[in-house]
């Protein structure tokens, strides 16, 4: 689960093997690498949770439509932006699929440009998040590295506590203290205060 | 009065024939008589009949203290007066009816028949004759002409032509009615054959039904459509039953006519407000439909800017990767075509046109109606599952109005399939069977199906099920398919839903 191993796609599902196709072909023409399915059922069967990227989703499908695809992989715990593909009268069901955490949702027929850029932001996003998430992981390794009492120091020099009133807390010499600290910045990669209290508060 | 006549008795009779004639003249129902021909007739013999007649005894009327034109009625002495006079002027004897008003105050009406038998030496005439009570005979008479009245009253205004013939077809009678509807008066027609009343095209298939019907097998009254023609030629559509009159010696026949004019207008106004609400159904439909339509259409669309872009980006690439330009621009007019098509397919749709039957291939029909079904399927997650046989047949249509028909019927289905909360992915069929000399159509849906109940009311025009139906759906589709000679029939299927199905001719 490293970001070599898995490259950004652009998922593209839809029903319609002309729109499919064409939306492939457009985002080849701008470079970007995607891959195709006729439904959000198989979609579904190849998902796996280490998939990096974003989906193109028809809105209205036979089978499971593009709503219901949306809300399974929330359930699943998908962070994959979704941009979704509207016809005419779908306004309704655009304006739930952003209600629900939609990255954005184009009209038919696509404007090309807005919709290569969105595909960008979207990717771009899809970074960050994961980039956030490998921290927030790999914050987490730290903290579960942490002895019992050094976890309690943690918590309360990350609440902006004084040495002199944690040793009173927890009723060890202040001296103690500092070893503890230190040892909690050593562990957690920290050089500065403000370092560690950002990784407390991603922790939260 | 001093120069009486001899009795009667005395002249003709002596001893035993006298008795016999006595005896005779008192069987005798009403009165004989002997008088003189002057004012109020004195009488100088009657017979005992005449106590009967007006409640004087023999003796009262033979002393002449009464006269017998005292018993005539006021308001008729005079008409008995001068038809007396006029026989007995020319020497022939006289017959006449008239009213008495009998000493009781009762009128009758009697009948006289008497002659001159002799005259007195001054030239009176002296009458011989007889007078009888015909009063029951008299009233028979006028309830009769009141019947007759009646009944004449009743045909004439009746609104159909009634007209008696002879057993050669000879026209005897013609009420009002028949005048109104040929503008021949009764008196121009009469004698004439009532086969001149039709069309003189129809004159063959007339005779047949005349000769067919003069000797009838049955009782059922029995009837032909025919174009009549009035006195100016004008032909008209008839309804024409005929009936033996029965209980006359001679066979008489009454023929009705009723003028179909009107009936067939009404039928065609139906007709056309039926085609008017088709073509509102197709709108309706297509309302419905609009949803599905402009999918139909944005899908290509979609494609089509795409590939267009694509194309533009392949040329802008550098160095341009024409390779893939002739793949882009390929694909691009291909769903050019395919939008092309869908709006053509909307326009046949939203046409009001006559209807025509044409010879289709019914492969290309139902494939053609499968794919715009299936845009609405889609919608409700069901599948139309097409089963074909291997080679269809050409069949005799109006493919518009056949797929309407058909598009209705698909529609139902899955509406009552979801009322049946079928599942997602749920099939319904359409189905077509080559039964040698036709086509069968069925759609075979797995709803509700279809309950006595509803069976009942199922063609009504403007019942629905359905919350946003019209209710004419069914309605409509079974005037087409029995505008081509079919039925629309249903049956539930085995285990769940309903098939409808019709059939279409087979062009060999």
């Amino acid at each position: 689960m490293s970001e070599q191993t898995r490259p950004q796609l652009v998922y593209i599902i839809d029903d319609d093997e002309a729109v499919r196709d064409s939306i492939g072909m457009l985002l080849d023409s701008a470079d970007l690498a995607y891959c195709s399915f006729a439904g959000a059922d198989e979609f579904l069967a190849d998902y796996d949770g280490s998939q990096r990227g974003c989906l193109v989703l028809d809105i209205r499908m036979p089978g499971m439509t593009g709503l219901e695809l949306q809300n399974r992989l929330a359930e699943i715990g998908s962070s994959l932006p979704i941009i979704f593909i509207t016809g005419h009268g779908d306004v309704p069901m655009a304006v739930e699929a952003m209600r629900n955490g939609a990255f954005d949702f184009l009209r038919k027929p696509v404007d090309e440009s807005s919709f290569i850029d969105r595909i960008h932001t979207a990717l771009d996003q899809e970074s960050g998040d994961w980039r956030q998430r490998l921290d927030r992981d790999q914050n987490r390794e730290r903290i579960e590295s942490l002895t019992e009492r050094e976890r309690e120091v943690f918590r309360l020099v990350a609440e902006g506590l004084a040495n002199k009133v944690i040793a009173s807390d927890l009723g060890i010499s202040e001296r103690t203290v500092e070893v503890h600290r230190s040892q909690v910045m050593k562990k957690l990669d920290a050089r500065t205060l403000a370092q560690l209290v950002r990784i407390h508060l991603q922790d939260e | 009065m001093t120069d009486s006549p001899r009795p009667l008795t005395a002249k003709t009779a002596s001893g035993g024939d006298y008795d016999r004639l006595e005896t005779l003249l008192k069987n005798l129902p009403g009165m004989a008589y002997r008088c003189l021909n002057l004012t109020h007739w004195p009488m100088d013999f009657v017979s005992d009949g005449c106590f009967e007649l007006c409640g004087y005894r023999r003796q009262e009327i033979e002393s002449q203290l009464v006269l017998w034109g005292d018993f005539t009625h006021p308001e008729m002495i005079d008409y008995v007066d001068r038809k007396v006079r006029s026989a007995t002027d020319k020497g022939q004897p006289f017959e006449v009816e008239y009213r008495i008003i009998a000493r009781n105050g009762e009128e009758k009406w009697v009948w006289e028949r008497g002659r001159v038998v002799d005259h007195r030496s001054d030239g009176v005439a002296i009458l011989e004759g007889f007078i009888t009570d015909i009063t029951d005979r008299k009233l028979a008479e006028a309830a009769l002409m009141r019947a007759e009245a009646y009944a004449q009253a009743i045909v004439d205004s009746a609104v159909d032509a009634v007209i008696t013939v002879d057993s050669q077809g000879s026209i005897e009678s013609f009420n009002q009615a028949a005048s109104a509807m040929f503008g021949y008066r009764a008196d121009e027609v009469r004698g004439q054959h009532c086969r001149s009343l039709t069309a003189t095209s129809f004159y063959r298939e007339f005779d047949r039904f005349f000769q067919r019907n003069r000797v009838p097998a049955d009782d059922v009254i029995r009837s032909v459509e025919l174009n009549g023609c009035d006195k100016r030629d004008r032909e008209f559509p008839i309804l024409l039953s005929m009936r033996e009159i029965v209980d006359i010696e001679e066979k008489k026949y009454v023929i009705l006519i009723r003028d179909l004019t009107e009936q067939r207008h009404a039928e065609k106004e139906v007709r056309e407000q039926r085609d008017m609400l088709a073509h509102v159904d197709r709108l309706n439909t297509l309302g419905e439909m609009a949803a599905g339509i402009a999918h139909e259409i944005n899908q290509p669309l979609t494609a089509i800017s795409m590939y267009a872009q694509s194309s533009l980006r392949f040329l802008q690439h550098r160095p341009p990767r024409l390779e893939r330009l002739e793949d882009a621009l390929e694909k691009l007019s291909q769903q050019a075509h395919r939008a092309g098509a869908v709006i053509e397919r909307m326009q046949e749709m939203t046409r009001p046109h006559q209807s025509h039957h044409e010879s289709v291939d019914a492969g290309r029909l139902l494939r053609e109606i499968h794919g715009l079904a299936e845009v609405e399927a889609q919608i409700r997650n069901f599948v139309i599952v097409l089963r074909l046989d291997e080679s269809l047949p050409t069949v005799k249509c109006d493919p518009i109005q056949i797929q309407q028909v058909i598009l209705n019927l698909l529609r139902n289905g899955m509406e009552s399939m979801r009322a049946n909360r079928c599942k997602p992915g749920s099939k319904i069929v359409l189905q077509a069977r080559n039964l040698g000399d036709r086509l069968r159509i069925s759609i075979i849906d797995s709803g509700l199906g279809v309950s006595h109940k509803l069976e009942k009311q199922l063609y009504q025009p403007f019942m629905s099920t359905k919350e946003s139906g019209m209710g004419l759906g069914l309605s409509i589709s079974r005037s087409i398919i029995a505008a081509h000679g079919g039925q629309l029939e249903f049956s539930n299927n085995k285990g769940v839903g309903a098939t409808f199905y019709f059939k279409l001719s087979i062009v060999q």
